[in-house]
């Protein structure tokens, strides 16, 4: 377990620094199967000219979303946030496909409709937030119906997407990383992101004893939590613009590690930096390979992991 | 303008000693429309261990907020730390100055018990050291790796009293520090408060059992819910009338405790 002193998070004979070795050796382990399995075998050019600009988009996008679900965590107080679930990742692709139709740049529209949805949100659930008893499940319902508006937005949006941009744009909506380009913003932005998350381990420390006794202990609440929030729209909107909305790897990974007994923030945002790249990278692998040649969209096999891994979260009553 | 307010004699010192720890001038509270506290002067200087009693819904916690300079629904007057207006003290030296330990822990996370104690820690003089101290003295000890959130109530509320002091401050302000105590709990969180308040320090705490407070307090402030308010020496104030007058029932005392009858 994480207790130990408390100026030295991470001294040599920390179980952590284990930990995070070990799932550093996994995550690469995973990077070079993904690079190396797949239709086309194992062919160099292939490998660098197609596949690792994919396994890079997919490190990053899991990596971002796990850091969102991290800090939309904390942020609402609620072990059950999470971008997809909260509705962060149907306003970015609102967002995206406004951009789309208007011919401006994708990632703008995407992080400035994740933003919106969350401003919406954390607007809305003040009373919730403000109360001192468990606002669980009105914010995670809040969540809910932002979610299906921008939802019901976004699919009265495609309507208007050219036929011939149609399945593209669908795909898009679900998560697919097969139109992904190389770009390493996302893997800089979840570097940033996590580092950020680091620096303020102790403050967001603090935020989880409560709003009040963090501001007691003489942080600044309000703007650490428009922090949180600006951070994870825009790695929402990082993601969203890159591979459309995928959900649940934000919830699994932060709840993920919780549960398994880590309860700093800075070793959750390592941890989850890592896992969130391996659980996307595998799910992509999965999505290229099960049906091989064709694609699955990576979004319905997270989904399909993901789902059963909340109801299971659900199930066993985790608060 | 406030009848029940008697000028006592509690904080009549010198006006050249040291300011106050905790000041109020004129402060008002009112919660849903209903006047809780009306034109509250009091002070508590150092050394003193003040007691606040009133019915349930009248003010005690509202009261704790204010003093702590969190948000309340309607408020007017002033409070002052050491002199000064709370709203002038930068957020971390207000940390080092007031700590107050809430009725429910507001934590969604767990973290443990250690850990706990660790981010409460606000001044340098209180290191792992003190926060050991302290979980020895208020018998927590044995929780240090445990989850705060899978303690008992009585556990999870000591827990919260070693979390404020860890803060080192000079005033604590304590809401219902012993509700969930069983009696050699009780005791033992009172020996604890009694030898807390030396010095420099002083604390104000909710509390309801009279003879309770009677071994515990120096001072008590009543609140009767109407607005109403008067504060005194323990000796002063635990008395049947006042008591009746806060409760709304009859007391007697017998051999130093106090029964409702």
């Amino acid at each position: 377990m994480a207790a130990r002193g408390n100026n030295r998070p991470m001294s040599r004979h920390d179980p952590a620094l284990a930990r995070i070795a070990l799932l550093a050796s996994a995550t690469a382990l995973v990077a070079a199967l993904a690079l190396g399995l797949g239709s086309g075998g194992w062919d160099w050019s292939l490998i660098v000219s197609l596949r690792a600009p994919r396994v890079a988009a997919a490190a990053g996008v899991g990596s971002l979303l796990a850091l969102a679900g991290l800090a939309l965590q904390v942020l609402l107080r609620n072990p059950l946030a999470d971008p997809y679930v909260l509705g962060h990742s149907t306003g970015a692709s609102v967002g995206a496909l406004t951009a789309l139709l208007l011919g401006a740049q994708l990632w703008i529209g995407a992080a400035a409709g994740a933003l919106v949805a969350g401003l919406a949100l954390l607007w809305l659930a003040r009373p919730a937030l403000a109360a001192a008893d468990d606002a669980s499940p009105r914010l995670i319902l809040l969540g809910a119906m932002l979610a299906a508006v921008f939802g019901a937005i976004a699919t009265l949006m495609l309507a208007l997407v050219p036929d011939q941009r149609l399945r593209g744009a669908i795909f898009w909506m679900v998560g697919d990383l097969s139109g992904a380009d190389a770009s390493l913003w996302n893997l800089a932005g979840a570097g940033l992101f996590a580092a950020w998350l680091w620096s303020r381990g102790r403050s967001v420390d603090r935020l989880m004893l409560g709003a009040d006794a963090a501001w007691l202990l003489g942080e600044p609440v309000r703007r650490l939590r428009l922090e949180l929030l600006v951070f994870a729209s825009l790695a929402v909107g990082l993601a969203v613009a890159t591979c459309g909305s995928i959900g649940f790897v934000g919830l699994v990974v932060a709840q993920g590690w919780r549960l398994a007994g880590v309860l700093r923030t800075r070793e959750l945002a390592v941890l989850s930096l890592l896992s969130g790249a391996s659980l996307l990278m595998a799910a992509d692998l999965l999505a290229r390979i099960v049906v091989a040649p064709l694609e699955l969209p990576v979004g319905a096999v997270m989904a399909l992991i993901g789902a059963p891994c909340f109801i299971w979260f659900l199930a066993r009553g985790v608060k | 303008m406030n009848p029940a307010a008697q000028g006592s004699a509690v904080g009549a010192r010198s006006a050249s000693g040291p300011a106050p720890l905790l000041q109020t001038q004129a402060l008002t509270l009112r919660a849903a429309g209903r006047l809780l506290v009306d034109a509250l002067d009091w002070r508590v200087h150092a050394g003193e261990r003040w007691c606040v009693i009133g019915r349930n819904g009248a003010g005690k916690s509202l009261v704790l907020r204010a003093l702590a300079g969190l948000g309340v629904p309607e408020r007017a007057g002033e409070v002052l730390w050491q002199g000064r207006p709370q709203q002038h003290w930068p957020a971390i030296a207000a940390a080092a100055t007031r700590a107050l330990m809430p009725q429910q822990a507001q934590d969604r996370f767990a973290l443990t018990v250690e850990r706990t104690l660790a981010l409460s820690q606000v001044v340098v003089s209180c290191d792992s050291r003190t926060a050991g101290e302290l979980m020895s003295a208020l018998d927590i000890g044995a929780l240090a790796a445990r989850r705060a959130d899978q303690l008992s109530g009585g556990e999870r509320q000591r827990v919260a009293l070693a979390q404020c002091a860890m803060q080192g401050a000079a005033l604590m302000l304590l809401d219902e520090p012993v509700s969930f105590q069983d009696p050699a709990h009780q005791q033992l969180v009172g020996r604890w408060l009694a030898e807390a308040a030396t010095g420099e320090r002083a604390w104000v705490a909710s509390a309801h059992d009279p003879s309770w407070i009677g071994r515990v307090a120096t001072h008590v402030l009543a609140l009767f819910g109407d607005g109403r308010w008067q504060a005194g020496p323990v000796d002063e104030i635990l008395s049947a009338q006042v008591l009746e007058r806060t409760y709304g029932c009859a007391w007697r005392s017998v051999e130093g405790a106090w029964i409702p009858a």
